[in-house]
Parts: structure tokens; C-alpha cells; sequence
């Protein structure tokens, strides 16, 4: 090369180097593990903003609050499905995990010698009540708060949480929504359905290759929210759903909304509901003559599910939170201890509420008692980033969401076994990068 | 081979152009160094003649009518100074002061612990022990037609009319839950905003009626917001953008983020920037939207968003907001912020003293004014103004700047 054109050239490729990074659309990590091809109207234009990249701080005053110093006991509140619930069974578990970690802690002196008591609320679906109860767990004056399961009674319960400046630890609501609030005190240590929806949608049309997908879910929150980045994602892979069947909690009879998917000639079905329904469309899809694969939302991981189905369950494909099986001792001495102490073997929320509260214990170990300290260092993407639990990893994005992998379960002989899911790959036949941004 | 690099080292061609193009390398670098070199903050460049401090002056030099004459750049926004400061030290119940509202000649604030009474120079707190439903008194507003209060608690919504405090809660009317977020009084209507949904009580029949996902075009019955004007009512749905409901039709419409996604605003002035609303307000035939997300303007055609990047505001998580003619007062997490749309004055206090500024920015234009004391903390969950006054609700103490005029 002549060096006058060297001369020219050095400084414009500095200029470009400099310049491109500057004003070019540096596109930030996807928010929530969201693959390349899922990202919102990415195909066509840039966002004008992307939330949930940055964590909220909480600019509040109280950090310089001193504890009480005539402390009897060390109080944490519970809010749980215990009465009144279609999801007794799943409340029930998570609080036994929850009391599990208490009495652990209380046996190792509890807090500086003052044991932690839970002050155990049910979360009624009803009305709001759910807000009441974190109400009243001010005026017991917990240091912090678990709960709840139905993610009605979550949301409603957040927005006093933020108001009255307790940490909600939240072991067992999979809506992706509900740490998209952006409330800076809410933590949430169990995967959400977003995580599930993805792999769903890899394994059944990229995997499995299907195409045509019927859709049966629960017509509550959980199911309507719950299967919204399944339906999403897959109309934007080129596969959206066929046909989506809605049933009311308490139903017993499918045949009808059953007799409408088979009408459209489907080659897979997700359900999306608890357990017990789960199986109970499954025997009347089989009772139908219906042979196609069937996949489902992670609540199938249940006894309940393979005790109703039996062997019909065999090749049902859902996602789990964590892998109940995987060779961890601190996961093994958990179940052990678990079972000895309530006679029933761990499920997915009493393992996450047993970590849960563990994580409000240690806070509380670490900072003492004070509310804005407890949340804090739960937030602070540091202290609790990688915290081993007997479920695994906590891996916090910023909106203190638990995006660590997921797994796969498949029923193989009657059992579910737990396999990783696969990483998410982009599909360049798929995805197609836009031409132009946006801008303003 | 080493005769050759020694010649070619040598070769005076090469040092000429090498020596040309280290040159021309090193401005450009200089150049991008200096582009991005940070602007020196305004903070600590204190001008003595625009400082708002105990001593300060009336200034004569008025430009716009009812702004605030001090301050140019201002333009016809109010700026307030003289900021007194009040805790518990000077008799709150409490010092999370959650919402504050002016009746006359003496200031409401909700606090964590019982309702407080600004009246001649003294507080006076009433809690439950004097009739109160729940002592967190989170939202107060004042009938009106009547002169009664209306004070949302934690635990159920109270009327304080002649001295006498009568509740309303679930279970004993027809309030939809008893965490009530906003109350507000519309002639002979109440209408409050609770996670169970949004209630209208009449005062003339004592009727309630509940609305929520059932007969409103909501997403879910958490209402967090409610406010009125010109024949309609505004209310803030949580996940559920804006709810309107048309008092003479009876209609109901719903306002969302046309994006539909939670974790992007596509286009800022398409619609609200966020369907998680926290709360509304309208005055001067504007509506303003609040959210954690940034802020709406609505005047029955365009909406327009503003998010801390591209204008004055504070903050984008913005706790509640009020607005008075066609100014808005923004309540944010990291400090006041006040708007026309265009001009903003945003209030801010330093971390480390009682002083602080008042930041005005007209597009590019960016004044920073020192006041000292400034407002109590930066946490602001309430705001009300008066003709002279701007009191605030913070996480630490409630504050009154006076209109500096």
C-alpha cells in the first residue's frame, strides 16, 4: 500500500472503529434468556426502550433503622394456597419446606440466640385478600415475607409489599409478569413459565419437528398467563397455535373442547393446567382415539398426575424447574430430611421454599434486621448470584428473576426422568435480522 | 535481509509518511477523547445569584406570567424555594409520609402510623384510636361540595366529616377490597382504587358499585390510581394501562401499550409507555400517566411519553402524580419532578446534606439552581400545590416550598 493512502486510511479506520461503536445499535443481552429469534418486533425495528436490563434500585430512606432490642422471636411471613384453594396440595408443600429451613435455623440458634418463627397467612383468591394479609404481616412486623403459588394472589400481594417495604421472596409463582413490574422488592428464586415456554417450543417444533399444535389450557391467570410466551414464540418461529381449548378449574368432562382439537387434525397438544386436569384430558384425549404427543406445563411433574394417568402417561414431555434426581448431597440429605419430618417426599415448592427462606435467613445473618438491608444484599446481584440451593444455582437477571437453566421430564417407565434442556440455538432459517432501527 | 530493514528504516519517504500518519492517528484520537470527555456536572458550579437560601430576595424580573420571575429558563413554570423540612421530631407520627393534600388552611399527610394535621404552625395526629380505619394512611382526598375528608388506610376507607370518623370496609359496605392505593372525590362520587378493584360509592343514594375484570375491559381487578375530569373517570389498572369511564355514557374504554410486551416500549408516543400504571391525573383537558416505566401525556388525540433519558423527569419509576392547571408534579423514586410538557424543573436533594437543586431543562438547555435546605428526601410518594405552596410526601418527612415569585 503507497502511504499517502495509508496516511488517509489509518485515521478513517480509527474514525470507524470509534464512530460505529458509538451511534451504531449496540444491541444489549436479551432480557430473560429470550432467544435471538423470540426478541419483541426485532425482526422489524429497534424498541425505542428495552426494560429490565438494569436492576431497579430502591432510593428509600430506612437503611439507618435499628433493630428492636427486646426481640422474643425472629418473625417471617408466609403467604400460601392453605385453605380454599385448588392448589392445597402445592401450598401445603411449600409450607413444609418453608418450616423445614425454620426449624433447621432454629436448631443451629436461630438468629444471635432468638428463634425465627413463620406467621403463616392464606393467600384466598378472592377480592384481594391476598394484600390484607401482607397488611397484617406489617403489623406483625415480619423482616421479610414468602409466597405466594397463584399469581393473582402474587400481584396483588406485591403492590403492598411495596408500599409497606418488605421483601417478598417468591418461591413458587411461575408468571413471567410478575417480577415485569419492576417493584424493587421482589425476589423470585424458581424459574417462570417464559423459561418453560421456550423450551417447549424448541423441543416440540425445531426437535420434534411438529407444526400443527393444539393448545388445551386452564381458563384462570395461570393459564392464560402461563401459556402466553408459548403461543407467542411459536407464531414467531412460522408455527402458530391451531386451535387453543379453554376448561375451568373443577372440570372433570373435556370431551367437548376435546372433540373441537380433534376436528383440526393436530400432530401435538400442550396442556397447560395442574396436575390433576392434566391427567384427566390425557385419559379422555386416549379415550378419544386421539394418538398424538402430548406436552405440558411443568405442574404435571406431580405424583398426582402419574398416579391418575398410569400408563398413559408414558412419552409426556414437560419442563421442571430444577432436576429432582440430580446427584447433589446437599439435595439428597434435603429429601432425606424432608421425609422423615413430613412423611411425603418433596415437590418442586417445597424444595424452592426450603431455599427460599434459606436465602432470607442468610440475608438476615448477614445484615441483621433491618428491612431495606434484607433487601439489599438480596438484590445487590453479588451476594446471592450463584447461591447453591438444594435446587441449584440462583442466577438473577435484573429483575431479580431465577433464569438459571431448566430441565426437560419425560415420563420413561412410569417415572419422569430429568434430562438439561438444551441450549436454545438460533435459527437462521427462522431468524432474520432487521435491515434497519428505528430511530428518533 | 537486516540491509534491507536498515535501509528501509531509514528510507526517508517512510519516516516522512510514518510520521505524518502517527500525527493525523493521534488527533483523531485526541478528537474522540475530547468528544467524549464527561461534561463537568452544573452541581458544583454554585451561582450565588440564583441560590434559594434563607437569605434570597424577590426578584423583579418577571418574563412569563405566573412563572416564577426568578429564573429565566424557567419560563411560565412555577419553582419553588424556602423548603422547610418536617419529621417526627416536629410532630409527625411518622416519617414515611405517604400522601399529603391541602384543605384550606391546614395540610393532610398520610403516614405509616396515623393521619397528621398541619394546622396554625402545630401537627395533630389522629390514628385508630380516634376512629380511624388502619393507621397507614395512604391516599386523602377532600369533597368539594361537602368539606369532608376521605382518607384511604391500609385497612378500609374513612369519611371524617364534623369532627366524626366513620369506615367503610369490606365487610361492611361495598368496598371492593380494603387496601385502598387512591381515593378520590368527584361532586357527590367516591371512587377508590384497591387491589380488589375500583369502587364508586355514591354519597346521595350510599350505593357501591365494584368495578372490575368482570364488567370493565381490565385485565385484572388491581387498581393502584383513580382520578376525574370533564365527565370522565381515569383509572389506573395495574398490568391494565388506563381504564376511562364515561360518567354519562356509563362506557368504559381501556388505554393500553399498543407493543403488548412488558420488557419493551416500541414507540414512546404510541400510547401509554407501560400497561403497569400507577396512577393518573387530569387538569386542563391533559391527562398524565404515571408508571415505573416513564410518564404519558394524553390530550384526546396524541400521547406522548418521556422516560428520564429524553427529558427532565427524575426517574422512571414514579410513585404518583398530581397535576394543578396545566402543570403536572411528578412524585419519582430519586426526586420531584414538575412539567408543562415542555419545560422541567426537577427537585433533587443532596445524598450527603440538607441542600439540594432544582435542575430546569428546556430540551438542551439544562440550569441547575442550588437550594438550600432542600426538600427532606428524594423518595417522593405525594405532592399537592396550592397558589403559594408545594407540599411533598417522601420516605423521610413531608416538605413545603414556597412558590418563589
Amino acid at each position: 500500500m503507497k502511504p499517502p493512502l495509508m496516511i488517509l486510511l489509518v485515521p478513517f479506520l480509527i474514525s470507524i472503529l470509534y464512530f460505529s461503536e458509538l451511534s451504531g445499535q449496540v444491541k444489549p443481552a436479551n432480557y430473560g434468556n429470550i432467544p435471538d429469534e423470540l426478541v419483541a418486533y426485532d425482526k422489524y425495528m429497534k424498541a425505542y426502550k428495552y426494560h429490565f436490563l438494569e436492576p431497579t434500585q430502591f432510593y428509600g430512606a430506612g437503611r439507618e433503622k435499628l433493630p428492636p432490642s427486646d426481640l422474643k422471636e425472629i418473625r417471617l411471613g408466609f403467604l400460601g394456597p392453605l385453605e380454599g384453594s385448588v392448589i392445597l396440595t402445592l401450598g401445603k408443600q411449600m409450607l413444609q419446606g418453608s418450616m423445614l429451613a425454620i426449624e433447621e435455623a432454629n436448631k443451629k440458634g436461630g438468629y444471635k440466640g432468638i428463634p425465627y418463627k413463620l406467621m403463616i397467612h392464606n393467600d384466598v383468591g378472592l377480592w384481594g385478600a391476598a394484600a390484607n394479609e401482607v397488611v397484617k404481616m406489617d403489623d406483625e412486623k415480619v423482616w421479610a415475607w414468602l409466597g405466594t403459588i397463584d399469581d393473582n394472589n402474587s400481584h396483588v400481594a406485591i403492590r403492598a409489599t411495596l408500599k409497606l417495604e418488605i421483601l417478598d421472596m417468591n418461591t413458587g409463582d411461575p408468571d413471567p409478569t410478575f417480577t415485569e413490574t419492576a417493584i424493587p422488592w421482589v425476589v423470585r428464586n424458581i424459574p417462570d413459565d417464559r423459561q418453560s415456554g421456550y423450551v417447549l417450543v424448541d423441543r416440540i417444533f425445531k426437535r420434534d419437528k411438529h407444526s400443527r399444535v393444539a393448545v388445551m389450557r386452564v381458563n384462570s391467570r395461570y393459564g392464560r398467563v402461563g401459556i402466553l410466551h408459548f403461543n407467542r414464540s411459536a407464531t414467531r418461529v412460522g408455527y402458530p397455535i391451531i386451535i387453543e381449548e379453554r376448561f375451568n378449574d373443577g372440570e372433570t368432562d373435556f370431551k367437548n373442547q376435546l372433540e373441537h382439537i380433534k376436528k383440526t387434525s393436530p400432530d401435538a397438544i400442550v396442556l397447560w393446567a395442574n396436575a390433576k386436569e392434566s391427567a384427566l384430558i390425557l385419559k379422555q384425549i386416549r379415550d378419544l382415539g386421539m394418538k398424538q404427543p402430548v406436552y405440558g406445563s411443568d405442574r404435571m411433574v406431580n405424583p398426582e398426575f402419574l398416579e391418575i394417568s398410569g400408563s398413559l402417561a408414558e412419552g409426556v414431555v414437560t419442563t421442571c424447574q430444577y432436576n429432582p434426581d440430580a446427584n447433589d448431597p446437599k439435595l439428597k440429605a434435603f429429601k432425606t430430611n424432608y421425609l422423615k419430618r413430613f412423611g411425603q417426599e418433596p415437590d418442586v415448592f417445597a424444595a424452592h421454599a426450603y431455599d427460599g427462606t434459606n436465602m432470607l435467613i442468610e440475608a438476615i445473618r448477614k445484615v441483621g434486621l433491618n428491612r431495606v438491608l434484607i433487601r439489599d444484599i438480596l438484590t445487590d446481584m453479588k451476594t446471592f448470584q450463584g447461591y447453591q440451593g438444594v435446587t441449584g444455582k440462583v442466577i438473577f437477571d435484573a429483575t431479580w428473576n431465577n433464569i438459571r437453566p431448566i430441565f426437560i421430564a419425560e415420563v420413561i417407565n412410569g417415572k419422569f426422568k430429568f434430562s438439561p434442556a438444551p441450549p436454545l440455538e438460533k435459527s437462521e432459517q427462522i431468524y432474520k435480522k432487521p435491515k434497519s432501527g428505528y430511530s428518533y | 535481509m537486516i540491509t534491507v530493514i536498515m535501509k528501509r528504516l531509514f528510507d526517508k519517504n517512510f519516516i516522512r509518511y510514518s510520521t505524518i500518519i502517527i500525527i493525523l492517528a493521534g488527533i483523531v484520537v485526541a478528537g474522540i477523547i475530547l468528544l467524549n470527555k464527561p461534561v463537568q456536572p452544573e452541581k458544583n458550579k454554585k451561582d450565588d445569584k440564583l441560590s434559594v437560601s434563607g437569605n434570597y430576595h424577590n426578584s423583579s424580573d418577571v418574563d412569563l406570567p405566573g412563572s416564577s420571575g426568578v429564573i429565566k429558563e424557567a419560563k411560565a413554570m412555577p419553582v419553588y424555594g424556602h423548603w422547610r423540612n418536617f419529621t417526627t421530631k416536629d410532630g409527625l407520627p411518622s416519617d414515611k409520609a405517604y400522601t399529603v393534600r391541602i384543605d384550606g388552611d391546614r395540610v393532610l399527610v398520610g403516614t405509616h402510623d396515623g393521619l397528621a394535621v398541619f394546622e396554625n404552625n402545630k401537627w395533630r395526629t389522629y390514628t385508630t384510636k380516634d376512629g380511624l380505619a388502619h393507621n397507614g394512611v395512604v391516599s386523602i382526598d377532600v369533597s368539594e361540595l361537602t368539606g369532608d375528608v376521605w382518607i384511604g388506610t391500609l385497612g378500609g376507607l374513612t369519611r371524617w366529616s364534623s369532627g366524626k370518623f366513620t369506615t367503610f370496609t369490606q365487610f361492611n359496605s361495598g368496598m371492593p377490597n380494603d387496601l385502598v392505593y387512591c381515593v378520590y372525590c368527584d361532586g357527590k362520587d367516591i371512587w377508590v382504587a384497591t387491589g380488589g378493584g375500583a369502587g364508586h360509592y355514591d354519597t346521595r343514594t350510599g350505593l357501591w358499585d365494584i368495578f372490575t375484570e368482570q364488567n370493565a375491559p381490565m385485565h385484572e381487578p388491581w387498581t393502584y390510581g383513580v382520578s376525574a375530569g370533564d365527565g370522565k373517570v381515569y383509572i389506573a389498572a395495574w398490568g391494565g394501562g388506563v381504564i376511562e369511564y364515561n360518567k354519562e355514557t356509563r362506557h368504559f374504554r381501556d388505554y393500553t401499550d399498543p407493543d403488548g410486551f412488558m420488557e419493551i416500549d416500541l414507540q414512546p408516543d404510541d400510547g401509554v409507555v407501560h400497561d403497569i400504571t400507577t396512577a393518573t391525573t387530569y387538569a386542563d383537558s391533559i391527562l398524565w400517566v404515571s408508571t415505573y416505566f416513564g410518564m404519558s401525556r394524553y390530550d384526546g388525540k396524541n400521547w406522548k411519553g418521556y422516560f428520564n433519558t429524553d427529558s427532565g423527569l427524575a426517574s422512571n419509576f414514579i410513585n404518583f402524580l398530581r397535576a394543578e392547571g396545566r402543570v403536572v408534579f411528578v412524585c419519582s423514586d430519586n426526586g420531584l419532578s414538575s412539567t408543562d410538557g415542555t419545560t422541567w424543573v426537577t427537585y433533587k436533594k443532596d445524598d450527603n446534606s440538607e441542600n439540594g437543586e432544582a435542575i430546569i431543562t428546556n430540551g438542551n438547555m439544562k440550569k441547575e439552581v442550588p437550594l438550600s435546605p432542600s426538600i427532606s428526601h428524594n423518595f417522593i410518594i405525594g405532592v399537592d400545590a396550592n397558589e403559594n405552596y408545594l407540599w411533598v410526601a417522601t420516605s423521610k418527612g413531608v416538605s413545603r416550598g414556597e412558590l418563589l415569585h
